[in-house]
C-alpha cells in the first residue's frame, strides 16, 4: 500500500555492511544522577528492535541521546554511520520519530501540523501520503489538536513520523492512548513498511507488544543493558514455568533446590515456580510426593524479564 | 509560523501601550491650561513617585515633546521592556514546558537555525511594538500640541527605547537558556524589569545610592540623557549594543549544547 524508496530513505548500499543505529559505550549522568552507563549496542537495517525496560531504566534517555535532544557524558552514538551530535540535521532526514508523550502545537489545526511536518523534509507531494494515512488510522484532519483525545493525538504523532518515508522509525512508547483496534492496525502498518525496509527501534515496557512485533530485544535494567537477545531465544531459554498440586500439605522446602525461584504457595496443596535448572533435579524432589497434577509450561515474557531483573 | 503564533500577543501589547500613550497625550491640552494648579499638587506628591512615574523635572512637562519622553519612559520603555523579555525568556522555553521540541528539534533543522529564527522573530516583534507605538505617539503629541513636531527627537526617542527593549529581549533569551528544566519564567522577567526600574528611581531619588543606578539600563535611556540636544550618546549606544550582543553570543553557545528536556 505504502511505496518505498531505499535510495531515497538512506539505506544505500555504504550503509548496508554496517548497523542502522551504533551504540558504543554511551553514558549519561544527570550530574550525579545516573541515565545510562556505558551501554553498547547495535541495530541492524531492516530489525524490528525492541527495546524494554521499566520507567527510569534509560529507555527516553538513550532514544533523546539519538535523537540529539540531549548529550551523552561520554561515548558515541552514530545512526546510518552519521555521528547524532555532529551530523544530526542529516540524521533526522532519513529518520522517522514518535515521541511518548504526543503534544503537537495545541493552537494548530491537524491538517495545518502536518503541513508543517512536510515543509521540513520540503516534501511538495505529501497530501496523499497524509490522506491514506488519515484515512488508515480513521482520524479527522480538519480538527484543531487542542480538541484531539490523546488516542487521537498519538495518530497525528505516527503519521508525522512517516510523512518522508525514513530509513529508521525510532519510537516510544508508541501505543499510549491507542486502543486496541488501532494497536493491531500500527502493528500492520510497521509490518507492512518493515517488509518494505523500514528499520524500527521500538521502546516499551509492555512485552507483549514487542513480543508480537519485533526480532530481537534488549532489556535495560538502571541505565544498563543486561540482555540483547531474539525473542525467539529468550523464550527458549531453560526458564519454566511450573504448577504443582499436592495430594497432601506442601512443604516449601522441597522446593530449595538450585533454579528454582519466585515460589508461590496456593491455597489447596499448590505451589508454582519459574524454574531454570535441571528438570531432573526437581522431579528427584517430587519423587515420593503424591502429585495429583503436574504443568510445565512456557513463561511470559513479563515473568521471563523480571527474572533476568533479578539477575 | 513563529509570527503568525505570537501575532495575537503583539497585537495586545501594541494596543495597550498606544491607547495608553494616546489617552496620555490627549491629557495634554488640559494639562497646560490648568499647569499651575496641577504643578502645585505635583509638588505634593512625593520626589520619588514623581521620579517612578518618569517626571524627573517638571517643567519637562511643559512642551509636547517633554510630556510625551515623561510618559514615554513608563509606558513604551517599561511596559515594552516587560513584553520584549517576556516574548524571548518563553520563546525557545515553552517548546520545552509544551513538550513540542520534540517535534522541532527532531526535524531536519539545526539548533542554530532554531535559535536564529526564533531571535529574528523576537527581533521583528519588539521592532514592530516599537514602530507602531512611536508613530501612535509623534501622532497624539502632534495632535496635543496642535503645533509640527521635530522628527528627530522623536527618532532619537525611539532607537533609545528599541535598544532598551532589545536589551531585555537579549536578557530574557539568556536566562531562557541558563534555566535548567523547562519552567516558565514569566514572572522572573517581569520582576526583573521592574527591580532595575525601581532601582533606577531610587538611584534619582537618593544621592547615597546614586552609583546604583549604573546597575540599571533605564540610566542610559534616562530622558536628561536624552533631551538636552536630542542626540545618541556613543556611550550609551554601545552600552545597549555590546552587551545586547554578548548575551545573546552567550546564550546562542548555551542553546547549541543545551540539554532539552521535555
Amino acid at each position: 500500500m505504502f511505496n518505498f524508496n531505499p535510495i531515497a530513505t538512506g539505506i544505500e548500499s555504504d550503509f548496508m555492511n554496517e548497523p542502522v543505529i551504533d551504540i558504543e559505550d554511551l553514558s549519561k549522568f544527570y550530574g550525579k544522577a545516573r541515565g545510562i552507563d556505558h551501554i553498547n549496542l547495535d541495530v541492524h537495517a531492516g530489525e524490528i528492535f525492541g527495546f524494554i525496560g521499566p520507567n527510569g531504566a534509560g529507555k527516553s534517555t538513550t532514544i533523546r541521546i539519538l535523537m540529539s535532544l540531549i548529550f551523552p557524558t561520554s561515548g558515541s552514538a552514530k545512526i546510518m554511520g552519521m555521528d547524532v551530535i555532529r551530523q544530526a540535521k542529516e540524521i533526522k532526514r532519513k529518520v522517522g520519530y514518535i515521541p511518548s508523550d504526543a503534544n503537537a502545537y495545541q493552537w494548530m489545526g491537524v491538517n495545518e501540523f502536518l503541513d508543517y511536518c512536510l515543509r521540513f523534509h520540503r516534501i511538495q507531494d505529501g497530501r496523499k501520503r497524509v490522506d491514506e494515512l488519515a484515512k488508515l488510522f480513521e482520524l479527522d484532519l480538519t480538527r484543531k489538536i487542542s480538541d484531539l483525545s490523546m488516542g487521537n493525538k498519538k495518530k497525528v504523532s505516527i503519521i508525522q513520523s512517516l510523512l518522508h518515508n525514513p530509513g529508521l522509525l525510532i519510537m516510544d512508547e508508541p501505543t499510549t492512548g491507542l486502543d486496541p483496534l488501532m494497536q493491531s492496525v500500527l502493528f500492520e502498518l510497521l509490518r507492512t513498511e518493515n517488509r518494505n525496509g523500514l528499520t524500527i527501534f521500538f521502546s516499551s515496557h509492555h512485552l507483549s507488544e514487542v513480543q508480537m512485533l519485533c526480532k530481537r530485544v534488549a532489556i535495560i535494567k538502571e541505565g544498563n543493558i543486561i540482555r540483547v537477545e531474539d525473542i525467539d531465544t529468550l523464550r527458549k531459554k531453560q526458564l519454566k514455568k511450573v504448577f504443582i498440586e499436592l495430594d497432601e500439605p506442601v512443604d516449601i522446602e522441597t522446593f530449595n533446590i538450585s533454579g528454582a525461584e519466585n515460589l508461590s504457595l496456593v491455597p489447596g496443596n499448590k505451589i508454582s515456580l519459574l524454574f531454570s535448572g535441571n528438570i531432573s533435579d526437581l522431579i528427584k524432589a517430587l519423587s515420593g510426593k503424591r502429585i495429583k497434577d503436574l504443568t510445565i509450561e512456557e513463561p511470559s515474557l513479563e515473568e521471563i524479564f523480571m527474572h533476568y531483573y533479578k539477575v | 509560523m513563529e509570527m503568525k503564533r505570537n501575532s495575537l500577543s503583539l497585537f495586545l501589547w501594541t494596543l495597550v501601550i498606544t491607547l495608553l500613550i494616546s489617552v496620555t497625550m490627549s491629557i495634554y491640552p488640559t494639562f497646560i491650561e490648568n499647569q499651575s494648579r496641577i504643578f502645585g499638587m505635583l509638588n505634593l506628591i512625593p520626589k520619588g513617585v514623581l521620579q517612578f512615574k518618569g517626571f524627573s523635572d517638571l517643567n519637562d512637562l511643559l512642551s509636547p515633546m517633554g510630556f510625551y519622553a515623561a510618559n514615554n519612559v513608563i509606558y513604551m520603555m517599561v511596559l515594552g521592556s516587560i513584553y520584549a523579555i517576556v516574548l524571548a525568556s518563553g520563546i525557545l522555553l515553552k517548546e520545552e514546558y509544551n513538550k513540542t521540541a520534540e517535534y522541532l528539534l527532531t526535524r531536519p533543522i539545526t539548533r542554530s537555525e532554531i535559535f536564529l529564527t526564533k531571535l529574528a522573530v523576537v527581533a521583528g516583534n519588539v521592532f514592530l511594538l516599537n514602530i507602531i507605538t512611536s508613530l501612535a505617539g509623534f501622532i497624539a503629541t502632534g495632535l496635543a500640541g496642535n503645533e509640527i513636531i521635530r522628527l528627530r527627537p522623536f527618532l532619537i526617542i525611539s532607537i533609545y527605547t528599541f535598544l532598551l527593549n532589545m536589551f531585555f529581549a537579549a536578557t530574557g533569551l539568556f536566562i531562557s537558556t541558563l534555566i535548567k528544566r523547562s519552567r516558565p519564567v514569566t514572572t522572573f522577567s517581569i520582576g526583573l524589569v521592574l527591580i532595575l526600574y525601581f532601582i533606577y528611581t531610587l538611584s534619582k531619588i537618593s544621592e547615597s545610592v546614586s552609583k546604583l543606578g549604573y546597575l540599571s539600563p533605564f540610566t542610559y535611556v534616562d530622558q536628561k540623557v536624552v533631551s538636552p540636544d536630542y542626540s545618541l550618546a556613543p556611550g550609551n549606544l554601545a552600552y545597549f549594543i555590546g552587551i545586547s550582543f554578548l548575551l545573546i553570543a552567550i546564550s546562542y553557545r548555551l542553546y547549541l549544547h543545551r540539554d532539552i528536556y521535555v
